[in-house]
């Protein structure tokens, strides 16, 4: 029987694959240039203008910098708070869950008004987008917590901020861990959209302005820089969770758990 | 044979000190009601018991009877309408890892937390030297048997294994009274037994103070010194049998004459006050 090749090899293949289409369809005039530039084009652009790209990557970095540390800060600190307290959760979660689904890009141009189209828009937008995920994810982090969990701390003296410390942020670590890659990939889409409606400066603004002249290499390339942006952040976040959460690895390794019991049985049963 | 050397032999000491054993537990009128919907409900009613130092006392009685109920407050974890609880002579208030260790239905490890580290947490809260509490909770670990698997997770034992975990977690700061809820009922049958069997074999070698609840009679008539028998809610001690059974305990005495006339004894008595459950 042939062996099936391993997903990671076919995952590769199709990234190959796909960029070897870019640069293959375009070439042949399978795809006008216009709407698909070549890879090869796209680069070239991107080595000439480097400095320019730099510069707008370094402006959207560092508001998506601020923006995740408003989501992050202010959406663990509500999350813990509303999952936490009963009242709390009583009279605001329904209310957080429905906002979640209302698309809050259509209050940009609010966010325009209020803080002008420089960068202060763009934080205070992408930073709420990227709220509410981390909020809820944190609150659900501390509601399902294994109430057993806190009854055996107790029984062992833990005190309230032990309790909390060394039960409650570990116990709902995963969930607010998970939360956060979400929340931070939104604050990154949060900031190009927002770049992209309204501004002067960022990655999403030259996007929209090459875009207007139909300079498609150049806007190839911008979105490239986004593209590499987005999977450079979850890769991060990737790594944060695998190094953190070590213990919930442990559970795949089951096997082992049966060829230990017949050890143990065959060691402690009585004569 | 093992190392015990943390654990102080409660009953040679007292015998060396020519005092008498002074009882380790002491529950003089308790009764506790508590708010449902429809008012208030009578959960345990005048609860008197003494539990001598070094005894191995099990509470059998119906489901809902407050057994649990009655757990948690010896544990300070609950606390009871009215009534008094001494151990060792002195009032339990609040949880006192140092008089009373518990050990739960469900294991209740923290997942995050390796074998070693999860025995080790008592000792973390009261800040122990980071050397001492290791060379204690290694030393808990050898004690259930589970020497070697110190550095495993929760999720990488087994149930029995797990439940072992628990009992050495319970022991570790040598109270003198372990408590332990149900701790097997989750296990299947023929890992509880061995269970059972390891779990005696520690009490001999700790002189611990046990009080184990269950729904299990075979389970606690080869366990106990004495078994009570509590009512259908609200709960109330209905019947305190001696297990007259010698020790060592062996598999073989559950066959015997003596072992079918206690466990008679007892279904009776809980048939008769479990209204629900009977046939």
């Amino acid at each position: 029987m042939r062996r099936q090749p391993a997903p990671s090899t076919v995952r590769w293949l199709l990234l190959v694959a796909a960029l070897l289409l870019w640069e293959g369809l375009p070439r042949t005039g399978t795809v006008a240039e216009l709407f698909l530039p070549p890879l090869s084009k796209t680069l070239a652009v991107l080595v000439e203008d480097w400095t320019l790209y730099a510069q707008a990557l370094l402006v959207t970095l560092s508001e998506v910098a601020l923006a995740m540390l408003i989501a992050c800060g202010a959406g663990i600190l509500v999350g813990a708070l509303v999952g936490g307290v009963a009242l709390l959760r009583n009279m605001f979660l329904p209310v957080f869950s429905s906002l979640y689904a209302v698309p809050i890009v259509i209050l940009y141009p609010i966010f325009t008004a209020w803080f002008g189209i420089g960068s202060e828009s763009k934080v205070a937008f992408a930073g709420m987008y990227g709220f509410f995920p981390v909020m809820l994810s944190t609150a659900a982090g501390i509601r399902t917590i294994d109430a057993q969990l806190l009854v055996a701390a107790r029984s062992m003296g833990a005190t309230v901020p032990q309790r909390i410390g060394r039960v409650v942020i570990p116990a709902s670590l995963p969930t607010v861990l998970a939360g956060l890659r979400l929340g931070g990939a939104l604050t990154i889409i949060g900031v190009v959209v927002a770049e992209m409606l309204t501004s002067a400066a960022g990655i999403g603004y030259l996007v929209t302005n090459y875009r207007t002249v139909l300079d498609s290499p150049r806007v190839f390339a911008a979105v490239l820089m986004i593209l590499l942006l987005s999977i450079l952040f979850d890769a991060l976040a990737r790594t944060v969770e695998r190094r953190t959460l070590v213990w919930a690895q442990a559970g795949r390794r089951e096997r082992i758990v049966v060829r230990d019991d017949r050890r143990l049985a065959a060691a402690t049963s009585p004569v | 044979m093992q190392h015990v050397a943390n654990l102080t032999p409660r009953r040679v000491a007292n015998d060396l000190n020519g005092e008498a054993a002074p009882n380790a537990i002491e529950v003089a009128g308790l009764n506790h009601v508590y708010e449902g919907r429809d008012g208030t409900v009578p959960a345990l009613e005048d609860i008197a018991l003494t539990v001598g130092a070094g005894r191995f006392v099990v509470i059998v009685g119906p489901s809902g009877c407050g057994k649990t109920s009655l757990l948690m407050m010896l544990a300070g974890l609950r606390r009871a309408t009215s009534g008094t609880i001494l151990c060792a002579g002195k009032p339990i208030a609040d949880p006192d890892p140092e008089r009373v260790g518990v050990v739960f239905q469900e294991a209740s490890l923290f997942p995050w937390l390796t074998a070693v580290e999860n025995i080790e947490f008592p000792l973390v809260l009261r800040h122990a030297p980071r050397e001492e509490r290791r060379r204690r909770a290694l030393d808990m670990l050898n004690l259930v048997g589970l020497t070697g698997f110190d550095g495993r997770y929760p999720q990488e034992l087994s149930g029995g294994m797990k439940q072992r975990v628990a009992i050495a977690r319970g022991l570790v700061q040598d109270p003198p009274v372990l408590l332990m809820d149900e701790p097997f009922a989750a296990l299947d049958e023929q890992t509880r037994m061995t269970m059972g069997h390891e779990l005696l074999r520690i009490w001999s070698q700790t002189a611990k103070t046990v009080v184990f609840v269950t729904h299990s009679l075979t389970e606690a008539i080869y366990l106990a010194d004495e078994v009570l028998v509590m009512s259908a809610r609200p709960g109330r001690i209905i019947d305190r049998i001696p297990v007259v059974l010698p020790r060592p305990r062996t598999y073989e005495m559950m066959a015997t004459d003596v072992f079918g006339r206690l466990r008679d004894r007892i279904w009776q008595q809980i048939r008769q006050t479990d209204t629900k459950g009977a046939p």
